[in-house]
Formats: C-alpha cells, structure tokens, sequence
C-alpha cells in the first residue's frame, strides 16, 4: 500500500486491503469488455504474448487519486486510477519506454524515467465516475499537473493520451 | 609628521570632489544593480510562464476533428447492414464527440473559443452532434435505418467542422503572433537594459579609474608633503626632537645633533626628559609643558618659548627654550629648543647696563643737590652778613657797594633754587608764571648783573633794540631773565678783553622777541654746537677748563625756554666768537602795567609788634629765635614741646606761631592738628613750620596739617622777618621759602658770625660756652656710653639741632647721617660714632678761634 506524497493525493482510497489474492500468481482473465492490451517487453502476460485488462481488473489494483486541473477541462478535476509504475511493475516490464496507442490510433511514447511514484495514472474514474469514449475515456493518463511544474509542458501535454487503449513497452 | 602648510582648502575641495564622485559611483552602481534585480524578476516570470505550456498541439487537435469527422462520414458511407459497421460509426462519432467537447470547454481553447466566427461554427458542429446522439444510441435497427439521413446530415455540417478548425488555426495563429511580440518585447527591453547596464559599468569602471588616479595623487602628496617636512626638519634653525607619548625620541634633526652633540642614531628610542635635561629642569618640564608625558591627558594648547635648562651629552648646561606642539591625535609631541645662553647673557649686561644707567641718574640728582646746597650756605652768608652791615653807618658808595653786593647775592640764590627745581621739570610740574614785564626793565637789570663779571674780564656789556621797540611783554620775566643771565654769563666767562652785546628784536609776527647774544670770545667748535645744550655737557680742553662749572647751565635755559614756548639755540665761528638766539613768544599786545621785579634794596619786616607763640624743644635753639625776634622788638612767648604749644594757644591769641617740627611729647604736625581742630583763640592763627628737612612732600603734609608756611633751620633773620611780614601784613616775599642747607665743612663760620652778631654782647660768651660744655658731654655720651638706639637717637638729635644753630656743619652732617641710620633701623658702626670725637674737637678749636676774633 502506498500513499503519494503530495496534497491532491490525500484523498487517495485504498482498496488494495480489499483486493483478492488471486493476482498474485497471475494477472487472471477479463470477465468483461477489455479495455486495455499490453504487449511488448513484458513478463507477464495472461493472453498469447500479451497481458488484456478489463475495467474490473484494473479497478482492483492499488487506486491513486489526483486532483488537479489539465488545459483540456474547466475547473479541478479529480482523477483515480492505476500508478503506470505500479502496472509495468505488476507486468515485469523491462524496457526504456513504452508507446502508447489511442482508440483513434493517436499514439505517444513515455519514457520509463515517467513510470515513477509521483509520475502519470491509467485514470478509469473522473469526479468519481467512470469515463465514456465521449468524455475521452474509458482510459486517460494523467500526470499531477498542479502538483508538479516541470508537468505543465507540451511534452507532458503530448503524452497526457486519453481514450487509451493499447500499451506496448518498447526495448 | 605634520602635514604641509597651506593646502588646507585644496585639501577641503579634493575631499567634496572625492565624496561626489563616490557618491556618483554608488549611485550608478545602485542604478545598475536596480536594473540588473528588476529585469531578473521580469525574465524569471518570463522563464516561469513559459516552462509551463499552456497549449497542447492545438493545431493539431483541430486538424484532427477534421479528421475524425470525415473517418465518421466515411463509417457512416462503407456501412452496408453489418453489426460490426454500426459499431465502428459509433466509436468514429463518439471520438468526433470528444473531440469537439474538448474544444468546447478545454480551457486551452479560450482564446480561440474568444473568436465569433469559430464559436458560431463550433456551435453548429455542437446541435448537429446533440440531434445525432439520440439516433447513435438508438437500438441497431433504427441507427441502420437512420444511416442515410445521419449521412445527409453529416454532409451539411461538414462545411461548417471545415470552417470552425480553419477559424480556430487562424485564430491560434494570431494569438501565437501576439506572445511572438510579447516575448520580442521582453527581448528588446531585455537588450535596452543589458545596454543600461554596459553603460552603468563603464560609467563606474570610469569612475573607478578617476578614484584610482586620485588615490595614487594623494600618496604622491603625502609622499612629497613628508619630504617637505623633513626637508624643513633637516633645515630648521631650531633643535627639533620628536617624541612618542612615553617620551622615547623618534625623530632628532641635524641642529639637535649639534645642539645636544648626540648623533641621531644614538638618541633616537632614549626617553627624552631624562636625556636631554639635568635634574633641575626635569621637575618643571614636567609640570609645565611637557605634563602630557606623565599623565594621560590628551595634550592641549601646548607650551611656547618655555624658558629652561637643558645639557649637552659632555655635560655642558645651558639655557633653552623650549616649545612643544602635539599631534591633534596627541600620540606624537615635537619639542623645539633653542641654544638661547647668548640672549640672556645679553640681557644679564644690558640689565647691569641699565643699573649703571640708574646709578648714573641717582648721582647726578645727588649731585644736584648737594651743588645747591653747597651753594645756598656760604651765599645765605654773604646775605646775613650784607644785612648786619646795613645796621652800621655807611657812605653813599658803601650803600651802593652794598646794594649790589645783595643784590648779585639774591639773583644767585634764586639761580640755585631753580638748580633744585630741575627735578619739577623732570616731573612736569613747573609752569611759567604769565606777569607783565617790560623787556628793558630786565636787560637792565641782566646789564647791571653781570657788569661786574664783564668788567673783571675785560669785556664791553650793553644791549640794544633792533628795530621797532616793543617794550612791554607778557611772560615768565624771572625765567627770561635767568636764561639771559646764563648766556651773558657764558658769552663773558669765553670772552677776553672783548665785546659781550645783547640784541633784542620783536619778530614780524608780532608775538615773538628775539634775543641774540653776541661775544667776540673762543667760539664753539662746529661738532659741538649741537652738544652743548644737553645736561652736564661741557666741552673738553680749554672750553672746559676756562668754563669750570657744572655744565647744567645751557640745558636748564634749554629747559626755561621750552618751558615758555619759545627756542634757543647758537651760531658760532670757532675763534671769532659765538651768537646764542632765543626766541620767545612775550610780545604784549598793548601797553602793559609793570610792577617791579624785585626790591634787592628794601628788607620786608612786620611793622607792628607781633605777639608770637615759639614752640620749640632744643633749648639753644628757642634762644636764637627769641633773640633774634625780640631785636627786632616782637614778644615771644615760648612753649618746650607741642603739648605746652597747644595748651598756650588755646588759652591766648597770638599773632604767629613758629612751631618746630620734631620734638617729644608731642610733634609739630600733631600740633598745629590739635590747635586748628580746637576752638581757642589762636586756633586761626598762622602757623609757621620751622624744621631742617623742607622735602616737598614733607611741605605738603605740614600744610595738609593746617601749617601756614614753611621756614628753613638754621633760621636766617631776614628770611624769618620776611615770612612774618607775609602772613601777618600780606607783604610780598623776597623769594621762595628757603631750603635748607647740609653743608659739610667743618665750621659755618658765617651762620655762627651771623648769631653772635644778633645776640646782646652780654648773652654771647655765655650761650656760647653753654653749646660748647654741653656738645662737650653730648659727644662725650654718645661716643663712651653704649646708649640704646632711641636714648642714642634723641641725644643725636639735640646735638646736632644745637650744631646746626652754632654753624658747625660738619658735625652736624655727621650726627644728621647718624640718626637718619637709627631712624631706618640700620646698625650703626662704632667707628662711625668714634670718629665724631676728632671732628667735633677740630670743630671746637676753630669756634674757639672764629669767636675770640
């Protein structure tokens, strides 16, 4: 269990204590809809080479919440969602960055240096409710912009993909 | 060291200009650092804002709702019934949807949302998708039935998605122009305060460089003022020896070297009191002008020409003087001295000088004196005598002999108490009497005067007017005529067998008369003419020892002369004979009443018989006054002292009173206090003082006293007759009260002839052998006896009283010079009182012989 250091993050909710053991061999099947496939340099997998995610899978994981403001909303958002890191720790990923890839086929690399603790989210919930591909979800990584100013960059802005959906980790 | 004479204001003005120019420099360095702060906060926010990107790729995104829309158009076209067509249309739309929902409320897209033209389109794109999103999520059979209106209907709007994103670029493109020129701005404001700023810089590097040249000018000065004061230092006339506040020398200049014959080397670090002073000096130097070495006060208004002894290394003491000056800060004192053994040396032989000069002066008025009274004894005399002569029968030649005789008699007393009135000159106290006269009146007389000298001599004496006659004159007549006297005198005692002529002339003015006397006598050498009217200046050789005399005469007419405002002065050829002019401003303006100078012929004496009250202790004496007034037929009345004086004038009127000044009991002075403070009948009486010592000031406490008038002891008959005559009738006196005489000789022999002739024959013999038992035992007494001072001072006393009435003068000097000692307390030598014994028989031996003739 892990608390981020920062402000926004106090209202982070814990859920691993409730989380089932059943992931600790394996990451499991998705029972529903997947929104999510990772391939690449990855260790785990739980389909062919590639490790598939449904919502309920990733909301099982331990959950960060950020509460900031991004360029592309109006007014403070709270996001919650999976710590980048923790995923491509869960997923023994090994490579230098990893490139991910939008439902319109938008696609960005992030470099490992970002997969860190106070680093981006795979959000699934905004103000508390799960996003639509309307609202550019249902995935959207979010860095803590407010928190960090080294954030507010065209950069971080470019990686900042919403309506994500495929996530492959590059050597 | 000190710091050079006379740059004080330079020093001033470099210092303001030094201050201004650091303030200026200050100033632009502030200015810049101003600058410098600001700009630094202005590109800091710059940095800040423009490390947070406030865009994403906004191009972008609205070239991609372009995109999507057509990939939307194009599921919507390829659809031909199939399930999985109908979920790509719908995914295809709900990416379009967020697409726009994003540029509809992302704030990254404000600005662009701020342009009409885009938000009017925007808002087409918005009702066309909220019309379509009913039929997209309708069930599968109604969204393929609706295909082909969706379609129609996404053709209409794709004119506007194409107008809103070319709008938003455009708009975006403005909006990236306008930050372009912002951030041009900030670079240009950037580049004028960089120039600001170089500018600044050099501006101070300038002033620096000034600064630096200044700083390097002034060490230049105080490098060049230091050599001054070494140079001064090295130069300076004066030893000059530079201390620490302890005393250790820091600094001895060459003139010290030699002042105190100590190399420098050796002297510098030596404590200097110590060193440079003997034991005697040190003590004063260091209370006096050098205190600051032993104490801790800061040195104040320093010392200057301190007068002390200082010592060479070989021991040599010697005066110095001393002036000491501190630094301001009071660390460093620098001490002056001066070898000054030289000055006073000097002024020791000029001080001795001027004490032989005062000694000079002392004597002379000793000398003065003693002449006058040389003179007033043996001519008082020849007066005394001359009246005792008027008493026997004369023939008419006898008389005019005798007329004459007293008559030259009187005129030399009277140039002999002018003698003595040589001191009123000196002290400004004489003034010239304003009498009328007439001129002739006194060349006769001077004619008459000197006749009998001129004849003796051989010479012609007459006077004679030049031109106008102008008889009468306003002045000082006894003074011109002594003045005149002393130049025919001179012009007869030069002159042989020659010609002595007087010429008087009144002058053009009409105020001044000017006598010439001419002689035909030796003449003055030119180089003296000029000496000849100084004091006591008589000419050397033969002048000299033809003229004899005390060479007073000439400076005493110079005197005269000045003293009437007029001048004197000669002309002479040596051997042809000398001109003396004196010039004088008597002329009268009009005819003149004239009285008579004086009556030589006529002797003043009471008319009436006079009741007299004699006050008088010495027992000779009240016997001479009492004879000598009884002859003449007055009563007299005697008193011993002033006690029996006072008591007798209280109780009767008398019509004088003769009072001796010194007596016991009760003196003169108190006297004549007590009979004028009384209310007796005699209490307004004149009171004559009869007395020995007629000082000036002694005259004015008698009259202060209430005296009337003074006479002289020895009394002289006629002098005596005469003061009564004055204060009793109001007569006219022959001449100033008498001085009294000291005369030294042994025997007077005309006073004593004088009291033996105005005594009854039968009174004589015994009165005279009375004075000669009694002076007998007196001398006796005071020679043998060890008398104590006040039984030896009376005896003194009366002996010489008696002495002086018997005209034994020596004697009477000797006891008088006796009791004057005892008088101021000093001790009396038993030789002085031994050798009175000789005198007075030597004395003795001549009365004796003087009185049996």
């Amino acid at each position: 269990m892990r608390f981020p250091r920062f402000q926004t993050s106090l209202a982070a909710v814990a859920l691993a204590a409730l989380a089932p053991g059943a992931f600790a061999a394996g990451l499991g099947d998705p029972a529903s809809e997947v929104v999510l496939t990772v391939t690449g340099e990855i260790a785990t997998t739980n389909r062919d080479d590639a490790a598939v995610f449904d919502l309920d899978m990733l909301t099982s994981m331990d959950t960060v919440t950020y509460e900031t403001e991004t360029i592309w909303t109006d007014g403070v958002q709270t996001f919650t969602g999976v710590l980048l890191s923790d995923l491509m720790d869960r997923l023994g990923a090994e490579g230098s960055s990893l490139s991910a890839m939008a439902i319109n086929d938008y696609a960005v690399e992030i470099p490992s240096s970002d997969w860190v603790e106070t680093g981006p989210i795979i959000a699934y919930h905004q103000n508390g409710a799960p996003m639509s591909v309307r609202d550019k979800g249902p995935l959207w990584i979010i860095y803590p912009y407010d928190d960090n100013d080294a954030y507010q960059s065209e950069v971080i802005y470019s990686r900042s993909i919403w309506q994500l959906d495929r996530i492959k980790v590059l050597e | 060291m000190t710091p050079p004479l006379g740059l004080a204001p330079d020093r001033a003005r470099e210092k303001r200009r030094t201050r201004f120019r650091t303030g200026s420099a200050v100033a632009a360095f502030v200015l810049c650092a101003a600058l410098v702060a600001g700009m630094a906060l202005f590109i800091l926010r710059e940095i800040d804002q423009l490390s947070r990107a406030n865009s994403d790729n906004v191009q972008w995104s609205l070239s991609q709702a372009d995109v999507e829309f057509a990939r939307f158009q194009l599921a919507i076209a390829q659809a031909d019934g199939e399930t999985g067509d109908l979920s790509r249309i719908r995914r295809r739309f709900n990416i379009f949807y967020s697409r726009i929902s994003t540029l509809d409320r992302g704030m990254v897209y404000q600005d662009v949302r701020d342009d009409p033209e885009f938000t009017q389109h925007l808002e087409n794109v918005t009702a066309f998708l909220d019309r379509a999103v009913d039929v997209i999520d309708a069930p599968d059979a109604e969204l393929t039935q609706a295909l082909p209106r969706l379609g129609a209907e996404a053709s209409t709007v794709l004119a506007d998605v194409r107008s809103m994103s070319l709008a938003g670029l455009f708009g975006f493109a403005e909006a990236s122009d306008a930050r372009r020129a912002g951030l041009v701005g900030t670079l240009a404001a950037l580049a004028v305060v960089l120039g600001l700023i170089f500018g600044g810089l050099i501006l101070f590097a300038y002033l620096l460089s000034r600064l630096h040249r200044l700083a390097e000018s002034r060490a230049d000065d105080v490098v060049n003022a230091s050599e001054r004061t070494r140079m001064i230092v090295g130069a300076a006339p004066d030893a000059i020896v530079v201390t620490n506040r302890a005393g250790a020398i820091l600094d001895f200049n060459p003139e010290a070297e030699a002042l105190f014959g100590c190399p420098a080397r050796e002297a510098i670090g030596a404590e200097v009191v110590s060193n440079l002073f003997p034991e005697e000096s040190r003590s004063d130097l260091i209370s006096g002008p050098l205190s600051c070495l032993r104490s801790n006060d800061i040195p104040g208004a320093m010392a200057r020409h301190f007068e002390t002894v200082a010592v060479d290394r070989n021991g040599r003491r010697f005066a110095a003087e001393l002036s000491v000056a501190a630094e301001p800060n009071g660390t460093r004192l620098v001490l002056f001295l001066r070898d000054i053994s030289d000055r006073k040396e000097a002024e020791t032989n000029l001080t001795i000088a001027r004490d032989r000069a005062l000694a000079g002066e002392r004597a002379k008025a000793e000398f003065l004196a003693i002449m006058s009274h040389e003179m007033r004894t043996p001519l008082n005399g020849l007066l005394g005598s001359m009246q005792l002569l008027r008493d026997h029968s004369l023939n008419e030649r006898q008389t005019d002999l005798l007329d004459r005789m007293e008559g030259s008699g009187r005129l030399l007393l009277g140039l002999v108490d002018d003698v003595l009135d040589l001191s009123k000159f000196e002290a400004g106290k004489m003034e010239a009497t304003r009498q009328n006269f007439r001129v002739s009146g006194v060349l006769d007389g001077v004619v008459e005067t000197a006749a009998p000298l001129a004849e003796a001599n051989g010479n012609t004496l007459s006077w004679h007017w030049l031109g106008q006659q102008h008889d009468a004159a306003v002045g000082d007549a006894r003074r011109l005529r002594q003045v005149l006297l002393n130049l025919v005198g001179n012009a007869i005692k030069f002159t042989k067998g020659g010609e002595v002529e007087i010429e008087v002339e009144c002058l053009p003015d009409g105020e001044s008369l000017e006598f010439r006397v001419t002689d035909t006598g030796i003449g003055i050498k030119e180089e003296d003419l000029s000496r000849i009217f100084n004091d006591f200046e008589t000419l050397d050789s033969t002048y000299a020892r033809q003229a004899g005399g005390t060479g007073l005469g000439l400076g005493i007419a110079k005197r005269l002369t000045s003293l009437m405002g007029g001048e004197i002065g000669a002309e002479s050829e040596f051997g042809d004979g000398s001109l003396f002019w004196l010039r004088i401003p008597i002329a009268a303006a009009g005819p003149v009443s004239v009285q008579p100078l004086f009556e030589f012929n006529q002797l003043v004496a009471p008319r009436r018989k006079l009741d007299l009250l004699l006050v008088e202790d010495n027992e000779m004496n009240r016997f001479v006054a009492r004879q000598m007034l009884e002859a003449d037929g007055h009563r007299v009345v005697e008193a011993v002292d002033g006690q029996a004086g006072v008591e007798w004038a209280n109780n009767r009127a008398f019509d004088a009173i003769l009072m001796d000044i010194s007596m016991p009991v009760m003196d003169g002075i108190e006297a004549t206090r007590r009979i004028r403070a009384g209310s007796g009948p005699s209490a307004d009486c004149p009171i004559i003082a009869v007395t020995a010592h007629a000082l000036p000031e002694e005259v004015e406490e008698f009259s202060a006293a209430g005296m009337t008038t003074t006479v002289s002891k020895p009394l002289d008959r006629a002098a005596l007759l005469s003061v009564l005559a004055v204060i009793t009738e109001g007569a006219t006196p022959l001449s100033a009260p008498s001085h009294s005489g000291s005369p030294d000789t042994r025997l007077d022999g005309h006073q004593l002839s004088t009291l033996l002739a105005g005594l009854p024959s039968g009174e004589r013999d015994e009165i005279l052998a009375r004075f000669l038992v009694e002076t007998d035992e007196t001398i006796q007494s005071i020679v043998s006896d060890d008398l104590p001072r006040d039984a030896l001072q009376a005896q003194v006393h009366a002996c010489a009283g008696n002495c002086g009435t018997f005209g034994a003068s020596g004697l009477r000097a000797a006891l008088a010079e006796i009791e004057t000692m005892l008088k101021r307390g000093e001790d009396i030598a038993p030789e002085r009182l031994a050798a009175l014994a000789p005198l007075w028989q030597e004395t003795r031996m001549q009365i004796s012989d003087l009185s049996r003739d």
